[in-house]
C-alpha cells in the first residue's frame, strides 16, 4: 500500500492502520535494533520505543525518505542511545588486544571464529559498527545507510571499508591460517 | 591477507559476521501488545486534567520567576547611574506595562525557557556529580532518591515544554530522564552492582560532559544569588 495512504489513515486514527503499518515494518526494526544490541530484552525495548515515537511523530514525516527508511533511523538512533546508556554491552565488551595476545598461535580451523568476530565487531567504533551490520549482516545498500543515518553515501562507504580493515587486522591469524 | 578494504569479507567471516547478534524471530503480538500498552497510559496521562493544570501553574510559576530574574538583571546591569530611567525589560512582562508586545513577550518567553533549563541542567549536574562521587567513596546517599524525584518532575516539564523543541536540548533531557528515573527508583540496601551500573552509565553516555557542555559556568550560583 502507498504510504502516504497508510500515514493519512493513521494520522485520522484508524487503529487497524496502525497495525498495519507496525506489520510493515516491525520485522526490519526488530533485526535491526536486534543486531546492534544483541539482547532480546533491549531489542523488544527499542522496538516498542520505535514504533511509540514513530506514531507521535508522524506528522513530521515529510515523504523525503521511504517511510520504512524514516522509521529505522528513528530505531537506530533509539537503540544507539539506549546502549550509550550502558547496561549489558559492558559485559560483552573485552580488550581486542588481549584477544590478539592470548590467541596468538590459534589458526583457522579452530571453532571460537565466531566468538572472536563478535569481540571484534563489539570494539569497532559505534559508526563503523552500525554501517558494517547493517551492510555487510542485514544488506541495506550505501544509499539506504545513507538515508537512515543521515550522512553521505560516500561516508558509509568509508566507514565500511574502515571497519573491514580493522576486522581483518584483529582477525590476521585467521586470515593466514 | 587481502588488503583491498573495499572488497567483501572472505566468505568464512561473512559468514560468521552473520552470526553475529542473530536475530530470532520477532515476538510479534508481545510487542504490539506493549506498545498499546505504553501508548494508552501515554493518552490518560495527557488526559488527566489535574496534571494540565499543574502543567499550567508551573509556567506561569516559571514566567513570573523569569520577569522577576530579567528585572533583577535589567536593573543590574544598568546599575544606580542609570537612575531616573525605568530598566525596560524589568517592566515589560509582568509588571507595569498592561499588553506586551506579541514579539517582546515570545522573546521574553524564551529567555525564560532558556533560564530555566539552565538552571535545571546545572542543578541536575551538581546533583549527579555529588552522585558519583557518593557512590565511588561507598557511602549511603540516602537523599539521592528523592532528590532524582525531584529532579524528574522538572525535567519532565521542561521536555513537555518549549525548552524541548530544541532537538539536541530534548535529546539531553530525555537522556537525562532515564538516569534520573535510575536513581529515583533505587530501593534502600540496594546492591552497589545498581549504583555501578548507573555510574557506569553516566559516564559511558557521557551525561556529565554533555551536561557540562550545556550549562553555561556559574549558571546556578548566579541564578540563586539573583544576578540573573
Amino acid at each position: 500500500m502507498d504510504d502516504r495512504i497508510l500515514i493519512a489513515r493513521v494520522q485520522a486514527g484508524d487503529a487497524s492502520a496502525e497495525r498495519e503499518l507496525y506489520d510493515a515494518h516491525v520485522e526490519r526494526v526488530y533485526r535491526l535494533v536486534y543486531r546492534i544490541a544483541g539482547d532480546p530484552d533491549q531489542a523488544q525495548d527499542y522496538t516498542q520505543e520505535t514504533f511509540i515515537r514513530t506514531f507521535d511523530r508522524l506528522r513530521d514525516f515529510r515523504g523525503e525518505a521511504a517511510l520504512g527508511t524514516w522509521i529505522c533511523s528513528i530505531a537506530v538512533s533509539v537503540a544507539l542511545n539506549g546502549l550509550r546508556r550502558g547496561k549489558r554491552l559492558r559485559a560483552r565488551e573485552v580488550a581486542l588486544d588481549e584477544a590478539a595476545t592470548a590467541s596468538a598461535t590459534e589458526r583457522r580451523s579452530e571453532p571460537d571464529l565466531r566468538d572472536r568476530l563478535a569481540r571484534a565487531i563489539d570494539d569497532l567504533p559505534e559508526g563503523y559498527r552500525v554501517v558494517f551490520l547493517m551492510h555487510d549482516v542485514e544488506g541495506y545498500t550505501h544509499e539506504e545507510i545513507g538515508r537512515t543515518l543521515g550522512v553521505r553515501t560516500g561516508t558509509s562507504k568509508a566507514q565500511l571499508s574502515r571497519a573491514r580493515a580493522k576486522l581483518r587486522r584483529s582477525l590476521a591469524d585467521f586470515a593466514r591460517g | 591477507m587481502i588488503r583491498d578494504d573495499d572488497q567483501p569479507l572472505e566468505p568464512e567471516l561473512r559468514e560468521a559476521a552473520r552470526a553475529y547478534h542473530e536475530p530470532p524471530s520477532v515476538p510479534r503480538d508481545a510487542v504490539w501488545v506493549q506498545i498499546q500498552r505504553r501508548r494508552a497510559e501515554q493518552q490518560r496521562r495527557w488526559a488527566r486534567p489535574t496534571r494540565r493544570v499543574w502543567r499550567w501553574a508551573a509556567g506561569v510559576a516559571a514566567a513570573l520567576a523569569l520577569g522577576v530574574g530579567i528585572g533583577r538583571l535589567s536593573v543590574r546591569t544598568r546599575g544606580p547611574a542609570a537612575g531616573a530611567s525605568a530598566p525596560t525589560v524589568a517592566t515589560s512582562p509582568a509588571a507595569t506595562t498592561p499588553a506586551p508586545t506579541g514579539a517582546a513577550s515570545t522573546k521574553d518567553e524564551a529567555t525564560a525557557y532558556r533560564l530555566a533549563t539552565a538552571d535545571h541542567l546545572a542543578q541536575a549536574e551538581a546533583f549527579l556529580t555529588l552522585f558519583r562521587a557518593s557512590v565511588r567513596e561507598g557511602h549511603e546517599e540516602r537523599l539521592a532518591s528523592a532528590t532524582a524525584r525531584q529532579l524528574l518532575a522538572t525535567n519532565r516539564l521542561l521536555i513537555d515544554s518549549r525548552a524541548g523543541t530544541d532537538p539536541r536540548l530534548r535529546l539531553l533531557l530525555q537522556d537525562l530522564e532515564l538516569v534520573l528515573a535510575q536513581i529515583a527508583q533505587l530501593a534502600p540496601g540496594r546492591g552497589r552492582e545498581d549504583l555501578k551500573l548507573i555510574t557506569d552509565g553516566l559516564e559511558q553516555g557521557g551525561m556529565m560532559v554533555r551536561l557540562r557542555a550545556a550549562v553555561p559556568a556559574g549558571t546556578e550560583m548566579h541564578f540563586r544569588q539573583g544576578a540573573l
